[in-house]
């Protein structure tokens, strides 16, 4: 064999992913921008529209709607989650056996599917046949329609997320205060400092960039919400509810208007992946995959 | 014609050269040690050796056949690498029947070509243990038992004692040494520790900036550096070369130093460049100390550093230059004394203007 | 995991907001256990019925007697396993080629998976639909599993995974004659075990749970797995056998994915650091 054979050999081993990759995902994504320039629907007709569909889009209130819903709800998630997940870390960061159990109690909730979860908190949430409602009711008062008041159906989905999503945000904080060398701690105690400036000076800027990739990771998921939404409220009540994904999902495969979806899909892709590459560039991932040998 | 035989040897990394043209002959059953600084090439001949880098020219040749164009394994080489390169989810058996494997060895001769190895090393007991379970000396065993056991031609080994603690690489380099005597095959052992060199190799090959400087039995290499750079690399500590004159003088050059002091060689006036400026070279051991006004010049005491049976005295000439002499154990030179120094200029090495070294005819 | 601070012990307000959190977290588990333990005609109208006894075992019972969520369940199953197979068997070659070999364009591609990280699945369902339709894999065990195998983080673990391995060890394997996929196989494989099992445990969590995929391209009753079977439950709950059913489904599907968690809780956290570290 050659030595020129031989550097091709290692095309060889990345060529079964890369080629399923480049199939399933890759021709996917250039084929979706090419049909957002496109009227398609379920019988074919493809008709060149140029920017029309992007256009309909901006003019459209229910996608309006969708994405005022789905940053809403991420802004709800968002914030709180990295607080409760940091606030539970710093708790639990211990070697006792009651914090392993709890650090399990908080992490349980995140191996479920979303349709357990909102299988689960519909009967939480829902006034007539609800845990909550139910307390309430002992409480002798109204139960609150989580799911069907405008004002309150966004809250619900969120704290449905919250109680599904604290359990990653929370190990990778363990993780990211597991890294921190003890040597500073030891350093801080031999400058006097106290509990609160150890934590303020110490331990917060150590976990800059576990706190930064939890935002970004969990700004991405959560802009993609979808299943909660379908599944407690299908969007309800009248819209109220309905995010981005939720939106395009109806759109191409309740109307089978495929164009038009593609054209959303794109506008969701552009903003995760806004989100993606800011994390990309906080956290220096790019670069650390791209050095190497 | 048996042996190895290398012929214009070029490589470069992207652009920088690391070897610019290197031959070298090889008589089968030598030990031949690479010696020189990090960077110099050594590494990257003994790989292209190997087969894990490829040469940009040139030709590698093992008992009459071209080896570079073949694959590493199908050279007739083995190696042992610096940090051992044991596969760890694999006992010493597997690891010492891998190769054999691979080249569709029989099982029954694989078996017994591992046992005779390993009772050649005295490694039996370790057959069924994993590297983690053994301490660095027997993981070194294994790995030297995993190239005997195929029965190359050539071994070569990559700073085989780097890795072991002072106590050890003195034990294990008599091993070596006894190992070859045993083995039919020659070796190449790249090292930049001088002492493995010297005790080992017959001879001992020393690189320095892409090129070989000088190929020679190590005491040849000791006395008679081929130029400047193999007299102040080898030897410990180095040996002090200083600029000089060129006197007038008859059969055998006499020079003047810095300070105006005339030495006396036994260099031969035949064959040195005809220029005035050259530069001297005196191992410690040539120098003595001496009292002040009593030796060839006085210089001025900078550090002592004492070993126990004899001390090494840096020390300062009028025009500055520095010079290593020694003295007993017991010196009572102290930092800041004036002393004398007797030079043995009979020892004296002189290096040219382009380092080639000059030195007294040979006995 | 060693803790920085054990000798401390945490304030008792700590505490208690710590064990009402704890209380908040399972209280939803426990409500659905119960409800699940409680006979359908007595929760009609009434669920708060489920406080208190009697309990019975009615519900799981049907869920045997009941062939279409025990054909999820194996649907799940095959879905799930074939998936994890695969991602092990693709990430582990890709990897290999990305961290140890050298071959034209490697740093390239590996800079086109790593963009793979940012494409989110929503924004390319339409065409990966249109393509499995043109491909006759809708409804088909293939068709769900393909597009589990494509995810660029298993490529990424395994590349970062593997060029810590010492570049030495294919260095003597050559030595020793072996191919490049004897290498490959013999000699780093087995040295990526632990990252292999990670790698497993993630894969067979997200593929277990998927909801988004084959809620598009599983649309025969018969080929759903149990995540999209449970939302066709819900969403048919005034059709089905009542609310302790439903109940007893939740439980029933969730019971594979604990028992992988709690064997594989390791795995999870060591995973976390890893990405922690990242």
């Amino acid at each position: 064999m050659t030595s020129a054979e031989r550097r091709w050999q290692g095309l060889l081993f990345v060529a079964p992913f890369l080629l399923l990759y480049l199939l399933i995902l890759i021709y996917p994504l250039l084929r979706g921008l090419w049909l957002s320039l496109y009227q398609v629907d379920l019988f074919g007709g493809g008709t060149f529209v140029g920017l029309a569909n992007y256009a309909r889009l901006a003019a459209d209130p229910v996608f309006g709607q969708s994405l005022i819903n789905t940053f809403l709800v991420t802004l709800m998630i968002v914030p709180l989650l990295t607080v409760v997940a940091l606030a539970l870390a710093l708790a639990l960061n211990r070697a006792t056996r009651s914090a392993a159990i709890l650090r399990g109690v908080f992490f349980s909730s995140a191996v479920l599917s979303v349709t357990i979860v909102t299988l689960i908190w519909r009967f939480i949430l829902a006034p007539d046949a609800g845990l909550l409602g139910e307390l309430w009711t002992a409480l002798g008062r109204e139960p609150l329609p989580f799911l069907s008041a405008p004002n309150l159906v966004l809250p619900a989905l969120a704290m449905t997320t919250i109680w599904w999503s604290v359990g990653f945000p929370m190990l990778l904080f363990l993780a990211g205060l597991q890294q921190i060398p003890q040597d500073m701690y030891e350093a801080a105690a031999l400058d006097r400092a106290s509990k609160w400036t150890t934590f303020w000076r110490v331990t917060l800027p150590s976990l800059r960039r576990t706190t930064i990739l939890v935002v970004m990771l969990q700004t991405a998921a959560q802009l993609q919400i979808f299943g909660q939404s379908q599944l407690l409220t299908a969007g309800g009540p009248s819209g109220a509810s309905r995010t981005a994904v939720l939106f395009l999902f109806e759109t191409a495969f309740g109307r089978w208007e495929l164009g038009y979806a593609s054209a959303a899909a794109e506008i969701l892709f552009l903003i995760i992946l806004a989100v993606t590459l800011t994390q990309y560039m906080l956290t220096g991932r790019v670069r650390a995959g791209e050095d190497g040998r | 014609m048996p042996g190895l035989q290398l012929r214009n040897i070029r490589k470069a990394f992207k652009g920088t050269e690391v070897l610019a043209g290197v031959d070298l002959d090889v008589a089968p059953r030598e030990f031949i040690a690479f010696l020189g600084p990090s960077g110099s090439g050594k590494s990257t001949l003994l790989r292209i050796v190997a087969g894990l880098e490829t040469s940009d020219e040139g030709e590698v040749i093992l008992d009459d056949r071209r080896i570079d164009t073949l694959p590493p394994g199908d050279r007739g080489v083995a190696m042992v690498f610096q940090h051992y390169a044991l596969y760890p989810h694999m006992t010493v058996r597997e690891n010492m029947a891998f190769g054999l494997k691979n080249a569709r060895v029989p099982r029954a001769e694989i078996d017994g070509l591992v046992t005779d190895a390993a009772r050649t090393l005295e490694i039996e007991e370790l057959l069924d243990r994993k590297p983690a379970q053994m301490s660095g000396g027997q993981r070194q065993r294994v790995a030297i038992g995993r190239a005997i056991v195929k029965k190359p031609r050539l071994f070569l080994l990559d700073e085989p004692l780097s890795n072991l603690d002072a106590a050890l690489r003195l034990r294990t380099r008599v091993e070596l040494a006894q190992l070859r005597q045993r083995v039919d095959a020659g070796v190449i052992m790249v090292t930049h520790d001088q002492a493995e060199a010297m005790t080992l190799a017959d001879r001992i090959v020393v690189f320095n900036d892409r090129r070989i400087q000088q190929v020679a039995p190590p005491m040849e290499i000791y006395s008679r550096p081929a130029n400047s750079f193999v007299a102040r690399f080898v030897g410990s500590p180095a040996m002090t070369i200083i600029p000089a004159r060129l006197a007038d003088g008859g059969a055998f050059a006499s020079v003047l130093l810095g300070n105006g002091t005339r030495l006396d060689t036994q260099v031969p006036t035949d064959g040195l460049p005809g220029s005035g400026a050259v530069e001297i070279g005196m191992r410690p051991e040539g120098v003595r100390v001496c009292g002040q006004g009593q030796g060839t010049t006085d210089a001025e005491v900078q550090l002592v550093e004492r070993l126990g049976e004899r001390s090494l005295v840096y020390a300062r000439l009028d025009d500055g230059a520095a010079i290593t002499a020694e003295d007993a154990g017991t010196t009572s030179a102290k930092v800041g004394d004036r002393v004398g120094l007797s030079i043995d200029g009979a020892a004296a090495h002189l290096f040219g203007p382009d380092g080639t070294g000059y030195h007294r005819a040979a006995a | 995991m060693a803790a920085s601070r054990s000798d401390d012990r945490l304030p008792p307000l700590v505490w208690a907001a710590l064990l009402t959190a704890a209380a908040l977290m399972v209280a939803p588990l426990v409500w659905t256990l119960l409800l699940s333990l409680k006979s359908n005609a007595e929760l009609v109208g009434n669920s708060g019925a489920a406080l208190g006894g009697p309990y019975t075992l009615e519900n799981y019972g049907a869920i045997f007697g009941n062939s279409s969520t025990m054909r999820w369940l194996l649907n799940s199953a095959i879905v799930s396993l074939g998936t994890t197979a695969g991602v092990l068997v693709l990430a582990s070659l890709a990897g290999y080629g990305f961290a140890r070999l050298d071959f034209p364009f490697r740093r390239s591609l590996f800079v086109l998976v790593l963009l793979g990280l940012a494409i989110p699945s929503q924004a390319v369902i339409l065409p990966q639909h249109q393509l499995f339709a043109t491909l006759g894999l809708h409804n088909s065990y293939p068709g769900l599993i393909l597009p589990g195998l494509i995810g660029p983080f298993g490529v990424f673990f395994m590349t970062q995974y593997m060029r810590a391995i010492p570049k030495e060890l294919d260095e003597a394997a050559m030595l020793d004659g072996a191919s490049r996929f004897t290498i490959f196989w013999r000699v780093i494989l087995p040295l990526t075990i632990p990252a292999q099992s990670t790698l497993a445990v993630f894969t067979f969590l997200g593929s277990w749970n998927d909801y988004w995929w084959p809620l598009i391209s599983a649309t025969r009753s018969d080929m759903y797995t149990l995540t999209v079977g449970l939302a066709a439950s819900q969403m048919n709950y005034a059709q089905t056998s009542g609310l302790g059913f439903l109940m007893a489904q939740a439980v029933f599907a969730s019971i594979p994915i604990f028992i992988v968690y709690i064997i594989f809780q390791k795995q999870i956290v060591r995973a976390m650091a890893g990405a922690a570290l990242k």
